[in-house]
């Protein structure tokens, strides 16, 4: 048994660390609420830079070949920030996707690019919002003498401000999900941002999307199959990014219970706000040692679907419910738009439901364990 | 016992016709207006133009209070006609309470309890009328929950106070007549017996107002720069600030009560119906029964106790923990019911829906669980004084401050 960090995970989390320091300090991302612009092209230039796009790809595709661990204690710093933007999406995510069922000339011509953040493919996967899999998605792909035409609205898509492409759910005539890549610059495409208590969201169209063969991811499109092939190196990815997050909530508000005085003491001695911060740090450790375990289990070679769904699920109800327990030790200056806490919490309601909610994961996880007869 | 809140006995059948009349004619051409009323941060010109004549309108025949003596701008009428107009109010997505936005519920009883009569026969009657909106002005930046520790400071000059000091998070996006504000009389002296309450004009020189943008809307920071108030504005006596205080904030932590019950089952339930998911709409997923079941009991709970607390208060029946009980349940129930949401219906949830107003927008019930905290008072101050209503580990249990 071993609870350390390698020497070189060490080093990744001070580079991160001090990047988040340097670049994401508190007043420019409690920003993001009131201008809805999480897009920063100078961060995804500077990440890039550092290696964190597509790092967990091997290098000869761009990437920088590291472990998953590795990969996970950048996050995790980034999380902190936390630092907004599609370094998740496009160099996590859609890289696996490639990677995982890309052709070798889709791999050669496209993962180089988003690795350098020159290209920034996001996922574009379901349709309907109230629920998470293949049954949610609905943008069609109907055949034409040369290829194909692209219809569907998918209404959530994380992080379409900052597409270059999307990767696409569709499906097929005969009912199968397959995968395309399309230019953000096409034709019947359209992008409007959401708004609602949410961040990064937009709604994106396709309307009549010309798709030639060739933008079908691999030979054929894959499947959902890949997608949740990817799904599985990256979430604990997602995972760690929220255990920074929930991190970060923690410390910022541990250090308002020594400071804020009420009643002629410091609110932290109140056991009612002890309580508030105990609950944090009940949720933020549970999510931070099932996502370690997940991307142990990975990292050795071993069977991880079940625990790669219980870290999202524990993760996401972690940041979620860890910030709702600190808006209880804020109480009223918390709900300020320009106090960190409003950043986090938004955040922390968009990924609750980014690539599904904590109890679609818990499903997921039981589905994993003790397959169903039907 | 008799749970239905429109039992008319046979003195109010005539009054019921007549206000479904009455308010049927007021929507004629408005009715797109309808569940209008809640404090709103996303409504237009036309429709604060259309509540606020409709405040005044009622106002005018005494029916937003009419139960108080027609010189208070009430209407000498008895607590089964206010139930009338309550429900049907309630028919629009209306009350009594918010008809527009003023505190006017919470500070008219706290005036007839502790106000002279001439302060009655002065300042009642353009509250209770909506002639006029009023703030309250009690929380101050170095600590809310204590507001017995109050800074900002009103010092006696001749016939005036000269008032200094700041208040933060009051008050809403458009601007107040008066402020109803707690101060500090005596620096010196001991507390909860150094204060005093204020009705303070607010156009007064020396008054600076200042938005502030916050989670459940706009709030604002007031500033006080040697504002010179007249002493007739001074509600309750010198030194007496903390008794007048105790009736208004049992009156705001849920001591009230309400008759009309949370709409926001009905359009969960709409949604669930219109949503399809592989063919079959989300309703019959039995997942999705649960938690909707789970929203049903808790919002059905509140409405019980809601009715129960304004029951008590307009029979005169003691009710020592009802306002912190309600007030703590409804915070957590929002909170839960802000996941439940979530759990049902995705970033659907997260989505704002201008077409409909905040007390049926999904997203606005989502926000309100973390945003809604603490607005008069934390969920821990709330289990506070429901602790000492109880007489947890104390010889005596603590009465409720007396309410009107
Ligand atoms: C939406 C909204 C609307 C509002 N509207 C108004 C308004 O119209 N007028 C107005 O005057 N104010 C208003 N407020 C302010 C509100 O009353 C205060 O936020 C509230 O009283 C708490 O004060 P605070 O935020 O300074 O928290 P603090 O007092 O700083 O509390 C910080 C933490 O300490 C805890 N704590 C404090 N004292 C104790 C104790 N004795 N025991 C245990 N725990 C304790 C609190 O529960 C909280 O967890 C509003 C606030 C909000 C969020």
């Amino acid at each position: 048994m071993d609870f350390n960090l390698t020497e070189t995970q060490e080093m990744l989390k001070k580079v991160a660390a001090d990047f988040v320091k340097a670049e994401v300090p508190a007043h420019q991302m409690t920003q993001w609420y009131k201008n809805k612009q999480t897009y920063q092209p100078r961060l995804v230039k500077k990440a890039a830079e550092l290696g964190w796009l597509g790092m967990m790809l091997p290098e000869e595709y761009g990437g920088a070949g590291v472990s998953t661990m590795d990969c996970a204690v950048v996050f995790e710093e980034l999380g902190r920030g936390p630092v907004p933007g599609p370094l998740f999406t496009s160099g996590i995510l859609s890289a696996q996707m490639i990677f995982e069922a890309g052709t070798e000339d889709q791999r050669k011509t496209l993962l180089p690019t988003l690795c350098k953040g020159e290209s920034i493919v996001v996922p574009a996967i379901t349709d309907q919002a109230a629920y998470w899999g293949p049954q949610a998605v609905e943008t069609r792909l109907s055949k034409t003498p040369s290829g194909y035409l692209m219809s569907g609205t998918k209404r959530f898509v994380f992080d379409a401000e900052a597409a270059t492409s999307f990767l696409c759910a569709a499906l097929t005539e005969e009912g199968k999900v397959v995968f395309a890549l399309v230019d953000r610059n096409s034709r019947g495409v359209s992008i409007t941002p959401h708004v609602g208590f949410f961040v990064s969201v937009a709604e994106v169209r396709f309307d009549k999307v010309v798709v030639s063969p060739d933008q079908l991811l691999g030979p054929s499109g894959a499947s959902w199959a890949t997608l949740e092939a990817a799904l599985d190196k990256s979430l604990p990815i997602l995972s760690a990014y929220q255990v920074g997050a929930t991190q970060e909530v923690f410390d910022i508000t541990c250090e308002y219970t020594r400071t804020r005085v009420v009643f002629g003491q410091p609110i932290g001695r109140f056991q009612r706000v002890q309580d508030h911060c105990v609950d944090i740090s009940i949720h933020l450790d549970q999510a931070r040692w099932a996502t370690y375990e997940t991307i142990w289990r990975i990292d050795s070679g071993m069977p991880a679907r079940a625990a790669v769904h219980e870290a999202k699920a524990v993760a996401s109800d972690g940041y979620y419910h860890g910030t709702n327990y600190a808006h209880m030790v804020w109480a009223g200056p918390g709900t300020d738009y320009s106090h960190p806490m409003m950043a986090h919490s938004v955040l922390a309601h968009t990924l609750y439901q980014y690539l599904g909610t904590p109890g679609h994961h818990k499903r997921l996880m039981m589905d994993a364990l003790y397959p169903r007869a039907i | 016992m008799d749970f239905n809140v429109s039992a008319d006995p046979p003195h109010v059948v005539e009054f019921r016709k007549e206000v479904a009349t009455w308010m049927a004619e007021q929507f004629k051409g408005h009715e797109h207006l309808r569940w209008s009323a809640s404090w709103s941060t996303r409504e237009d010109a036309e429709e604060y133009k259309f509540r606020r004549g409709l405040a005044e309108k009622l106002g005018a025949k005494g029916w937003l209070f009419p139960i108080y003596p027609k010189k208070y701008g009430g209407a000498d009428l008895t607590v089964d006609h206010q139930m009338v107009l309550e429900t049907e109010l309630f028919k629009y997505g209306l009350n009594l309470s918010h008809v527009f936005y003023t505190l006017a519920r919470i500070v008219a009883p706290v005036l007839i309890r502790w106000g002279s009569d001439e302060q009655k026969a002065e300042f009642l009657p353009p509250i209770t009328r909506a002639q006029i909106c009023v703030w309250q002005v009690l929380t101050e930046p170095h600590g809310g929950s204590d507001i017995a520790n109050c800074q900002t400071k009103a010092i006696r000059d001749g016939d005036h106070y000269i008032v200094n000091g700041q208040k933060t998070m009051v008050g809403h996006h458009l601007p107040p007549d008066y402020l109803w504000t707690l101060v500090c009389t005596n620096p010196q002296g001991k507390r909860h017996e150094n204060l005093a309450w204020l009705h303070i004009p607010a156009n007064l020189p020396g008054v600076e107002i200042q938005h502030m943008y916050m989670m459940m809307g706009i709030k604002n920071t007031v500033f006080f720069d040697n504002v010179r108030v007249p002493a007739k504005y001074l509600i309750g006596g010198e030194n007496n600030g903390w008794k007048v205080a105790s009736t208004h904030m049992e009156l705001e932590h849920g001591g009230d009560g309400r008759i009309a019950a949370d709409p926001l089952v009905e359009r969960v339930i709409e949604y669930c119906r219109n949503t399809h998911i592989d063919g079959k709409p989300i309703m019959e997923d039995p997942r999705v029964r649960d938690l909707v079941a789970d929203m049903m009991i808790e919002l059905n709970t509140l409405r019980r106790f809601n009715q129960l607390i304004y029951w008590r208060r307009f029979a005169k029946k003691p009710h020592p923990y009802g306002g912190p009980q309600q007030r703590y349940y409804q915070r957590m129930l929002r909170l839960r019911n802000g996941e439940r949401l979530q759990a049902i219906m995705g970033a659907d949830a997260l989505e704002q829906n201008l077409s409909v107003h905040e007390v049926v927008d999904f997203e606005y019930a989502v926000r309100t669980g973390p945003g809604q905290l603490h607005g008069g008072g934390t969920l821990d101050t709330d289990r506070l004084i429901f602790a000492r209503r109880l007489g947890l580990g104390r010889p005596t249990t603590e009465k409720a401050p007396e309410t009107d």
